[in-house]
């Protein structure tokens, strides 16, 4: 499994238009998280390894409720993290 | 119940495999704890300990998660994905769990490996609320 900044982007900005849901969008980082475990996942390009990985573990859990039918996170709060953990690092920044 | 109880039966409940909790730690099992977490740490301190490590008394090391802020979730302060490793029978176990503003623990969520979730909730001393 190859993952790149564009392919967790991607899960972020369909969370964000709705196109996918939290929950899904969960399951989606679970089952990285499982092929990370079993070293299957490679990371491209390799130095932005870290930054892929933190997009990752945003999402494992992005459906998270503070209380039935309330997510955690606001759009906002997704919005930033996306910011911050994607298209902050193609900008370099 | 508190949120020891809670994480004591996630173990039960995923793993099958748990160990017993010991007694307050002498010298000796204080070194094997560090030597636990000096040898352990790289598998794991990368991927899931960016935001610290500790070892229990109980054979296992925990590694916690960045934190990622709720702006809008009154006393809740965000989450973090908490995972634990277990020196002894090599297993691991996760969650995620939610801390309020004080850096109480206040949810708890328990990775299900058959995909359903279930939320333990707890007040701000830690004594257990409910769960959905």
């Amino acid at each position: 499994m190859e993952l790149d900044l564009q392919a967790v982007g991607r899960v972020f900005k369909d969370v964000l238009n709705g196109r996918i849901s939290r929950e899904q969008a969960d399951r989606w980082a679970y089952e990285v998280v499982q092929q990370e475990e079993n070293g299957v996942v490679t990371y491209s390009p390799p130095v932005e390894r870290e930054r892929i990985w933190a997009g990752v573990m945003y999402l494992y859990g992005i459906d998270t409720m503070m209380a039935p039918n309330a997510y955690l996170h606001s759009d906002d709060d997704i919005r930033e993290a996306m910011m911050a953990n994607i298209v902050g690092a193609r900008s370099g920044g | 119940m508190t949120v020891g109880d809670v994480h004591y039966r996630i173990d039960a409940a995923s793993s099958g495999v748990w160990c017993r909790p010991e007694p307050a730690a002498d010298q000796h099992r204080l070194l094997e704890r560090q030597i636990d977490r000096a040898f352990f740490g790289p598998f794991f301190r990368e991927k899931y300990g960016s935001g610290g490590d500790k070892g229990l008394e109980n054979c296992r090391i925990r590694y916690y998660g960045p934190i990622h802020p709720a702006s809008d979730a009154g006393e809740l302060a965000g989450r973090r994905y908490v995972h634990e490793f277990n020196t002894v029978t090599g297993c691991t176990r996760g969650w995620h769990e939610i801390l309020d503003r004080m850096g109480n623990v206040r949810q708890v969520r328990p990775e299900r490996h058959n995909g359903t979730a279930r939320t333990y909730q707890f007040d701000r001393i830690g004594r257990y609320k409910g769960s959905w």
